[in-house]
């Protein structure tokens, strides 16, 4: 018995010792790769989001202390990110030396050639590559950063889906579970159809209005001074209905039905004459509602159900110091239209989005080799799961199974699971190389549809000429 | 006797420096709303498109929308702070108690940036948060949703113009004031002129250059007002101002030929504007010498 023990012992010992050697020679690696570019600053740019926010809170503290690299990180607003990002690697003033790359715009940089492209770099300078960095690492959301090669211009940092979340104490309670029976004969449940989220939204208003409580029956990421608006209808509300890729066709360079589109279709009327019906049952803030105010109007407890972005999931289900519904969020696919998810499932189109972004390196950076360690160390596994729990987003196959993200998916309601088993459903912006310049074409049309100023067919008619003037004049038009 | 080669020489400093950011920049975004010229644009680079850009501006709605908007903007806002200025000024001319608290209380606005004091005035009115429209709806049962209706948010922007910008036009009017010597205005008296005929035939004559800078200076800035309104409310309907639809026009849709030549008309409108108030204050005429 003794020997046995000492045995045990000398194991476990051994284990140990092993694992403080594994990670001695990881710092020595970060150590000596980084040596010639100790003291240097490489500087950064993104979005303020739970995902970008743990990388400046925690992440660049991390490689800074391991390799002496200072990491000026700048997390500002989505509009100022791309105008900063843009107007730097278009001037080639080198201001960033890397650049926060959301997926709908990577092909507008891909197609300008801003971008270094990482696998072919790495692969260039071996004594900057981390062994524990594998490209192959990532999920397929990181085929989106790739060109027709196959080579990666981006690690990607943040990828969730927007999903349809609900509070699972007003819907699993038995007074209104009752009291909705009642009125609507069928029993109250997270909606599965439209017409069943437009009576759950306007039960839960008029509940909210009898009981007195701040309390509406939908979200609606409605703000009429924020592209987040025309978003929201595009890239979850449209698809859900079948209306794909903007309603643009690009082959054929429009977006009118009668020359190939589908922006000013039937499907896309409808989509958005639902989306606009759902106005009267949001709380009064949605039409001044970007993504932000609409997850914090959902964790304030002033939503019965609505489309919320995956990254917001996991801080709204678990933390109480900003969230007033912990412990109280389900979460489910988004409602869509019959047919939609089978055609999804047969890759014809998809239910709603999958958003994300990754980092990459601008050609005008003055730091390349630098910012190329800090982008392995911010891609490789050893850092995933924490950033995950605290960001809900997965860029890597393997996160899905740590014990962390197990957890954390058993406090959100299996958002993590769907993520993983539904997120094929889901699909990123279309590859568009003027994302920004129709979108902005198409805002105004939206923002006065949700004014009332002009009728759902009417803006989407408006829009889709708009949209075909521009695509003309960029030169991608028929 | 004074060698004008002297003068140059200590001029050139500033003459350069003008030249390279002021004169060069002009050229170049004259020269640009002469240019197709977008990045993003199948074809990269600037391609010469004589007069299209101008031609386009004046069939564009919301470009024409955009100035509707700003010259009701400017034209509220700097009335109000121009009255409200005035009637501050006059009253810090006397003297009653805590009026020194009340000068420093009072010219606190014009210390915030212009972003902060969007910031500030969305976390007043944004619905479902800010006490504006908690109290508007509890007390007067008015909904008050700068999201939802255009002409609230325009009515917004304009107080909150009025709110940081009014203590400007009281500290230059209060300058004006106390340059007034007093013997016009003892004469006046004494000659029996009533207190409206001292303010009309003595004072505003005296404060009128005073007025007319102010009102110039405010013109100018209400036109290119962008970063309080973009706090405030994005842009969107109601408040897209001029300022707002370059910043679109040129950023997001990295537009730049077209933006250059919004940005060119803008400033014509400035100047055009700014020349006829010059001629209504001033009284001045064709031909008429000062």
């Amino acid at each position: 018995m003794k020997k046995l023990f000492t045995i045990v012992l000398l194991v476990a010992f051994a284990l140990l010792a092993n694992m403080s050697l594994v990670t001695a020679d990881m710092h020595d690696w970060w150590a000596d790769a980084a040596a010639p570019y100790a003291g240097a600053t490489i500087r950064g740019v993104s979005e303020s989001t739970p995902p970008s926010n743990y990388v400046a809170d925690v992440l660049a503290a991390q490689f800074t202390e391991l390799t002496g690299i200072n990491v000026e990180f700048e997390t500002t607003s989505w509009d100022q990110m791309y105008s900063k990002a843009i107007n730097d690697m278009e001037a080639n003033t080198g201001i960033y030396d890397f650049v926060y790359i959301e997926q709908d715009i990577i092909y507008s940089y891909l197609a300008q050639d801003y971008l270094v492209n990482l696998t072919s770099f790495a692969a260039d300078n071996p004594d900057l590559a981390y062994e524990g960095y594998d490209e192959s690492a990532f999920t397929s959301f990181a085929d989106y950063f790739k060109n027709a090669d196959g080579d990666l211009f981006g690690v990607p940092m943040e990828a969730f889906v927007k999903v349809y979340l609900y509070r699972k104490d007003l819907f699993e309670d038995a007074d209104i579970m009752a009291a909705f029976e009642e009125e609507y004969g069928y029993p109250l449940a997270p909606a599965e159809s439209f017409d069943q989220y437009a009576d759950n939204a306007a039960f839960f208003t008029a509940y909210g209005e009898s009981m007195d409580m701040d309390l509406w029956g939908t979200t609606v990421q409605g703000s009429t001074g924020h592209p987040a608006s025309t978003y929201e209808f595009l890239e979850s509300i449209g698809p859900s209905f079948g209306l794909y890729n903007w309603g643009i066709n690009l082959d054929a360079g429009s977006a009118q039905s009668a020359n190939g589109g589908a922006l000013d279709g039937d499907t896309a009327v409808e989509a958005l004459t639902f989306w606009l019906s759902m106005l009267p049952f949001a709380p009064p803030e949605a039409t001044s509602s970007t993504w932000d105010e609409v997850a914090s109007s959902f964790a304030a407890g002033r939503a019965a159900q609505g489309w919320v972005y995956g990254e917001n999931a996991a801080w709204i289900a678990t933390d109480e110091s900003r969230s007033a519904v912990t412990g109280n969020v389900g979460v489910r696919l988004p409602v869509t239209a019959e047919g939609v998810i089978e055609a999804a499932e047969m890759g014809e189109g998809y239910i709603g989005y999958y958003d994300g972004g990754a980092f990459g390196i601008p050609h005008s950076s003055r730091n390349k080799e630098a910012t190329l360690l800090w982008l392995q160390f911010i891609g490789q596994q050893s850092v995933q799961a924490e950033w995950a729990a605290a960001g809900a987003r997965i860029t890597h196959t393997a996160t899905f199974d740590d014990p962390l993200i197990a957890e954390q998916d058993a406090k959100v309601d299996g958002y993590y699971t769907l993520l993983e088993e539904q997120g094929p459903l889901f699909a990123g912006a279309p590859p568009f190389p003027f994302h920004a310049q129709v979108r902005e074409v198409i805002d105004p049309f939206i923002q006065r549809a949700i004014l009332g100023e002009l009728s759902p067919a009417e803006a989407l008619s408006q829009a889709a000429m708009a949209v075909d003037e521009e695509l003309s004049r960029l030169g991608y038009g028929m | 006797m004074r060698n004008p080669r002297t003068g140059w020489l200590l001029l050139s400093p500033t003459l350069i420096i003008l030249i390279i950011f002021g004169f060069m920049p002009f050229l170049y975004v004259l020269v640009v709303g002469f240019n197709e010229w977008n990045i993003f644009a199948a074809e990269d680079g600037l391609r010469f498109n004589g007069l299209d850009n101008y031609r386009r501006l004046v069939f564009d709605a919301d470009f024409l929308h955009s100035v509707g908007l700003t010259i009701r903007f400017a034209v509220f806002a700097i009335a109000s702070e121009v009255v409200l200025g005035f009637l501050l000024a006059q009253m810090l001319t006397r003297k009653f108690p805590g009026k020194s608290l009340f000068r420093i209380i009072h010219t606190f606005p014009l210390m915030v940036a212009p972003i902060a004091v969007g910031a500030i005035w969305r976390l007043l009115v944004i619905p479902g948060f800010g006490p504006v429209p908690f109290f508007l709806d509890r007390y007067f049962d008015i909904k008050y949703q700068i999201g939802s209706y255009p002409e609230q948010a325009l009515l917004t922007s304009i107080i909150m113009d009025i709110w940081h910008w009014t203590p400007f036009v009281t500290l230059t009017m209060l300058a004006g004031l106390s340059a007034i010597p007093r013997e016009p205005v003892e004469q006046a008296k004494v000659d029996g002129a009533n207190r409206l005929q001292v303010f009309w035939y003595v004072t505003l004559p005296f404060l009128r250059p005073v007025l007319l800078t102010t009102v110039f200076i405010r013109i100018m800035d209400a036109i290119r007002t962008v970063d309080e309104v973009w706090m405030l409310a994005g842009g969107g309907p109601g408040t897209r101002f001029t300022g707002i639809y370059i910043w679109r026009v040129v950023f997001p849709r990295t537009d730049y030929g077209y933006g250059s030549s919004i940005s060119l008309v803008t400033l014509y409108l400035t100047v055009v504007l700014c020349w006829l108030l010059f001629i209504a204050i001033s009284g001045r005429r064709k031909g008429e010498v000062e």
